[in-house]
């Protein structure tokens, strides 16, 4: 019985992070924390696409980009950013200097707030399954 | 598709034209406004409006004065070190 619930618990968490990884917020609107999870998608988005409006989508590049950037920006962000990544593959819409600068720090950073998003998403479904577990 | 539409998308198909001037330093502020705005969503037990906007307010500030020292830090160093 006790490791069925312990089961069910780990089921719980990895749905809830795989939510919150798929659409920045899912996570804690699983959890019903509705504010938190508008605020957390809508400024996540909005970070993304003033890396992208700056950058242009030409900053998401999956075969030229180094590899820090590829794990911050098009791992840790929606697996969305990796099909919009498709788009730019062969140099279609190149980008340099400054603008390519500012537009990988943007989306970077908004791969990392999801990666936080992610773990407090995990971390709190952690602490909602003890406390029913707990009574 | 209308017109405002298919502008909207056109203008994130090109990189806009910053220069590397002081002024593109301030490209920093939203990053930062970001950061305080999803770390104190993440941090606070309970949201309310005016609880989250001060807390979000107090961070960006803390993370800006932050900066500005450090810079202020770095620019006596290299002075020191150039004069």
């Amino acid at each position: 019985m006790a490791r069925r619930s312990k089961e069910n618990q780990a089921l719980f968490m990895l749905i809830v992070g795989l939510l919150a990884w798929l659409v920045p917020g899912a996570g804690h609107f699983a959890l019903k924390e509705k504010k938190r999870s508008i605020i957390i998608f809508a400024t996540i988005v909005l970070t993304f696409c003033v890396g992208l409006y700056v950058g242009s989508i030409g900053v998401i590049d999956l075969v030229g980009a180094t590899p820090w950037y590829v794990a911050l920006a098009q791992i840790m962000n929606s697996p969305m950013v990796a099909l919009l990544g498709r788009l730019t593959t062969g140099g279609a819409y190149p980008v340099y200097g400054w603008p390519n600068e500012i537009g990988q720090i943007y989306t970077s950073t908004a791969g990392l707030l999801n990666l936080l998003c992610i773990v407090n998403a995990v971390y709190l479904a952690h602490l909602r399954s003890a406390e029913t577990a707990g009574g | 598709m209308s017109v405002e539409a298919i502008f909207v998308i056109v203008s994130f198909t090109a990189p806009k034209e910053i220069g590397a001037n002081p002024q593109s330093m301030l490209w920093l502020l939203p990053l930062a406004a970001a950061i305080a705005v999803v770390y104190k969503a993440t941090k606070l037990p309970t949201i309310t409006v005016r609880n989250f906007i001060k807390e979000a307010a107090i961070l960006f500030g803390s993370i800006v004065v932050f900066i500005i020292i450090t810079a202020l830090a770095l620019y006596t160093l290299a002075w020191l070190i150039t004069e």
